[in-house]
């Protein structure tokens, strides 16, 4: 992967232009979809990064200290999502029914009107970000600036605030699934949602750190961290591919068990057509193939393994996604200019960013008190 | 005997301690050197790098965890396919016999069942040799360093043979200090083993005594059945004394002189004269409807879906039910059926208890239905042609 920045504005660029001709050319409908969606991709991949920053420091855990900048540069992915998360907001009157001036006529939605309605939706999607950046600028900016100062308070002052992340992180991600995506289809609902959607998040995030951490050690940086490290990662991937499933089918068996008709029609979209060969791409590329990738000890530590293991699962949670949000709309899967100029859009504007933020801070927290005791790390 | 056997065994293994982790590491490689035999650690706590110092294979035992897991998982399959979808099939909740989604779950038990147990029970009987008493370790002086703060490295004996003065000078070479030479300890005969004895003994009492303070527990509390709502529940049972009656009586007459409605009993008295009767119900599509409901709830059961006399039911039902696609039953006129319905015919219960007039003629409308569909005309299909 050669990130030049030229190269990058040149696709970013081009991109934008695709997704301007998209607007007045495919409509604004298909405009809306791609932009929530990858709205929605990169949210979950900063907030995920940010979950495990914070997590490291609710459980004071010691060995993922070293690779601790890396979820932190990604988590800065918040704030370029801030003005795209804004602009989505477009889409609530085109794609979100609850929304609509029609829905006051729909019982179920009337009643739900005040929640579903664009003034407190923005007023959602304000909040959200507000309390992630305020947790972003505390553990992430913290973080930068005892680079410096080597002050251990912080350390402190992190565990301290950890806890109320992990509640802006949990309810925050719970908001996002149900209101961007089962806010599309209101009538359906399912308690489960937001986690199905936490554990897509939590796997792209360490699939970007593997990813990071492998890169900048190609570049012969990070050469502190080690097999060790990279297992623990690994084992995490392995781990939380079966979490995911595991969720994504309870929440599809008890659904098809009890045959509701507003809760089966969601998953008939889903499973009809074209949209079939989706799930199954999904099953296999989100589960089965990193499960059997990385069953073995030894999987877990070869770097080749998991380098085209994140890859892979950065892209099943983008297929994920795209096969939540997609089918609303879509009766078989679409895949053409629009979606690659959103493509190119959003991933040339991404590793942009990456780009940039590649160089913030030192690779290791060298201001870390526990920095020492991360690098002595053994499994 | 077994002294005998003993003088015989020889020397089983060569230990010596050492007073830290890293001398314990550093002493391996030169100690392998000496290829004298099999070598073993014993150490307080585990230790990183040890077993690359061994050089020791990996365990089989992630092999037989997969292979086990998968087993448990084909297991589940197979066992519930064939009970709901061969050996019993009930339909419930509208989904077909064989619905794989309903199996997962104890398929993934089964998966992580079959996995605990081959993991945990594989490394203490296959592995580490469980019914293993008496490791000679454990009668050495060494062992309460080993199990405090010392780390032990010994030259065990492969395939019999250990030469203790080599073994002795090669550990003391490496810097391990309190060698002792190890002979297997005499195994015990099994039944006169007290062990055995005193661990049989120890579950016979404690069997005495969880039955007597079980006794004692029932004895002294009433008994209390866990989740008896069902059960117990105001409600009127058929047969059973009800305080909600003046009478007592759970069940009820009926108010002298009067019917419940649907239930009108039967003019006819004989088969001959209910096959006069005429179906009351007119030939709706909404008494056709009604009629599909009652036969597929009532009828169908046992004689099939298509009313050809197939029962659902499996081949434990002996009795043969009437045929009513077959020459007799489409000739029959309907109250002949009625009558069936009311009185009901040997291995058939009479349905008249539960079953209101109106449904009676309805799921009779409905047999004439099925039965002109499997002897459909070519001229139906004309008269349906748009
Ligand atoms: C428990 C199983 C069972 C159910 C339920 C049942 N039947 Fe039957 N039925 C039988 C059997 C068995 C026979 C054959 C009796 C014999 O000829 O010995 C039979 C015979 C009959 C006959 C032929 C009687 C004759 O005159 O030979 C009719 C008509 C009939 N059933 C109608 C019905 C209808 C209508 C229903 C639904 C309301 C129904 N049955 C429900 C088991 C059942």
């Amino acid at each position: 992967m050669s990130l030049n920045a030229k190269r990058l504005w040149g696709v970013t660029l081009l991109g934008l232009a695709g997704i301007l001709a998209v607007y007045f050319v495919a409509g604004p409908a298909r405009f809306w979809l791609n932009w929530v969606l990858w709205f929605v991709f990169l949210l979950t991949l900063a907030l995920g990064s940010l979950f495990m920053v914070a997590l490291e420091h609710l459980v004071s855990s010691r060995w993922s200290v070293p690779i601790r900048r890396i979820p932190e540069r990604l988590s800065t992915l918040l704030l370029p999502l801030v003005p795209v998360g804004m602009i989505a907001l477009g889409a609530v009157p085109v794609l979100y029914p609850g929304a609509r001036p029609e829905a006051l006529a729909n019982k179920l939605l009337a009643g739900k009107a005040f929640w579903l309605g664009l003034p407190f939706f923005s007023l959602r999607v304000a909040l959200c970000f507000l309390a992630w950046l305020l947790a972003l600028s505390v553990l992430v900016r913290g973080s930068l600036r005892q680079d410096e100062s080597r002050d251990p308070q912080f350390n402190v002052r992190a565990r301290r605030f950890a806890p109320l992340a992990m509640v802006f992180f949990g309810l925050g991600i719970t908001v996002v699934a149900f209101d961007w995506i089962s806010g599309l289809e209101p009538e359906w609902y399912s308690d489960i949602f937001g986690i199905y959607l936490f554990a897509g998040a939590f796997l792209s995030a360490l699939s970007g750190t593997l990813l990071m951490v492998l890169h900048l050690q190609g570049r012969g940086r990070l050469p502190e961290v080690r097999r060790d490290h990279l297992y623990n990662l690994g084992g995490f991937i392995f781990a939380f591919t079966v979490f995911w499933s595991y969720i994504g089918f309870a929440q599809y068996m008890l659904m098809w068990y009890a045959d509701l008709p507003e809760e089966v029609v969601w998953y008939q979209k889903r499973t009809q057509g074209g949209w079939l060969a989706v799930v199954i791409l999904m099953g296999l590329l989100h589960f089965v193939i990193p499960f059997f990738a990385l069953l073995t000890r030894d999987a877990k530590q070869a770097g080749r393994r998991l380098h085209w293991v994140a890859w892979s699962m950065l892209a099943a949670h983008l297929l994920d996604l795209y096969w939540l949000i997609f089918p609303v709309l879509m009766p078989n899967p679409v895949l053409s200019w629009p979606e690659l100029s959103f493509a190119l859009f959003f991933l040339g504007g991404a590793f942009l960013w990456v780009h940039r933020v590649r160089e913030l801070g030192a690779d290791l927290p060298v201001g870390d008190a526990f920095l020492k005791q991360g690098l002595e790390f053994r499994l | 005997m077994n002294s005998e056997k003993r003088q015989t065994m020889g020397p089983a293994a060569v230990l010596g301690l050492f007073d830290s982790a890293d001398a314990l590491l550093h002493a391996i490689p030169k100690v392998r050197e000496g290829k004298l035999g099999r070598l073993e650690t014993y150490t307080p706590y585990p230790i990183h790098g040890l077993d690359e110092a061994l050089q020791l294979r990996r365990s089989p035992l992630a092999g037989m965890v997969v292979v086990m897991a998968f087993l448990g998982a084909i297991v589940a399959l197979a066992m519930q396919g064939w009970m709901s979808a061969v050996d019993y099939p009930v339909i419930t909740g509208g989904k077909a016999p064989f619905s794989w989604q309903a199996f997962v779950p104890i398929m993934f038990e089964l998966m992580v069942l079959f996995a605990t147990f081959t993991a945990g029970l594989g490394m203490l009987f296959l592995l580490n040799r469980l019914p293993f008493f008496g490791h000679p370790v454990l009668s050495s002086r060494a062992i309460r360093g080993i199990t405090r703060d010392r780390f032990a490295l010994s030259v065990e004996a492969e395939g019999g043979s250990l030469d203790p003065e080599a073994a002795t000078a090669l550990l003391s070479a490496a810097g391990a200090k309190d060698i002792e030479v190890l002979s297997l300890p005499a195994r015990a005969e099994i039944l006169d083993s007290a062990f055995i004895l005193r661990a049989l003994g120890g579950i016979v009492v404690a069997c005495v005594v969880a039955g007597g303070l079980m006794f004692a527990a029932i004895k002294l509390f009433p008994v209390l059945p866990p989740m008896s709502h069902m059960q117990e529940q105001a409600k009127l049972n058929p047969y059973k004394p009800s305080t909600f009656f003046k009478d007592g009586h759970g069940m009820q007459y009926p108010v002298p002189g009067t019917v419940a409605r649907g239930y009108l009993p039967m003019g006819p008295r004989t088969p001959e004269e209910a096959n006069g009767l005429v179906n009351p119900l007119p030939r709706t599509r909404e008494n056709l409807e009604r009629g599909r409901e009652a036969y597929t709830n009532r009828c169908a059961v046992c004689h099939g879906p298509l009313g050809d006399g197939v029962p659902t039911l499996t081949a434990a039902y002996n009795a043969k039910p009437a045929n009513f696609v077959s020459e007799e039953f489409r000739k029959a006129p309907d109250g002949r059926y009625y009558w069936a319905i009311v009185m009901g015919k040997n291995a058939m219960p009479s349905q008249a208890a539960d079953m209101p007039e109106e449904d009676r003629w309805a799921a009779i409308h409905y047999v004439r239905v099925l039965q002109r569909a499997q002897n459909a005309k070519d001229s139906d299909l004309e008269e349906t042609k748009p």
